[in-house]
């Protein structure tokens, strides 16, 4: 077997502060992209349940089966909710939790 | 199903014992190459990094570079990928896994 070479100095700190840095730039950029990732799968949720509000409206259109007077204003509420999750403002976000709180009050 | 599980199962230990007859020698030849090659700087040894830094530095700026030996070039670019290779390894080791984020 061939003898063990001596690497020299500058590559050894080269190749170790290389894997250090590495791991904290992997360490940062996980930290920086896990909330934007449970922030779009927020949104993708609002839309889904938008699609599938439309979706059985219009199944039951078609079957003329329209038991259901509201539709529209649920599938509204719904889009109205997307609209919240894909840019939320906390003033905003405030005033509508306010006023869906009082309605159900009110209906109820 | 069930036999062929226990079958399995029974031949697990001269497996393993296969495994580590097989891998015991070429571990010994690894340690026997990391134990020198692969150690971390000691503090002793990062001065003298610092010296070979300043003095690549230098041998840029003075022109050096036109009288470089292809061969050498290439080995010097091989020796710089590996060592930005190691990068790669200290972010997969940071993000947790191997492809991609796991978010």
């Amino acid at each position: 077997m061939a003898p063990p070479v001596a690497v020299s100095p500058l590559i050894k700190t080269a190749r170790y502060s290389a894997l250090i840095a590495g791991i904290i730039y992997g360490k940062r950029r996980y930290d920086n992209l896990k909330p934007i990732a449970a922030e779009e799968r927020r949104v993708e949720e609002a839309e889904k349940k938008v699609r599938d509000e439309q979706e059985r409206i219009a199944k039951e259109l078609r079957e003329g089966n329209l038991t259901d007077l509201n539709p529209p204003c649920q599938l509204f509420d719904l889009q109205f909710d997307m609209l919240i999750a894909k840019c939320p403002n906390p003033t905003f976000s405030f005033f509508y939790s306010l006023f869906t709180a009082s309605e159900d009050t009110i209906l109820k | 199903m069930a036999q062929a599980v226990q079958k399995l199962v029974a031949k697990v230990p001269s497996l393993l014992g296969a495994a580590v007859t097989y891998s015991k020698p070429r571990l010994a030849t690894f340690w026997y190459y990391a134990r020198v090659e692969l150690v971390p700087p000691s503090p002793a040894e990062i001065p003298k990094a610092i010296e070979g830094a300043s003095s690549l530095i230098k041998s840029f700026q003075s022109g050096r570079l036109g009288q470089i030996t292809v061969k050498d070039a290439v080995r010097n670019g091989l020796v710089a990928t590996e060592v930005l290779m190691w990068f790669y390894i200290g972010e997969c080791i940071g993000k947790g896994g191997i492809v991609g984020y796991d978010v």
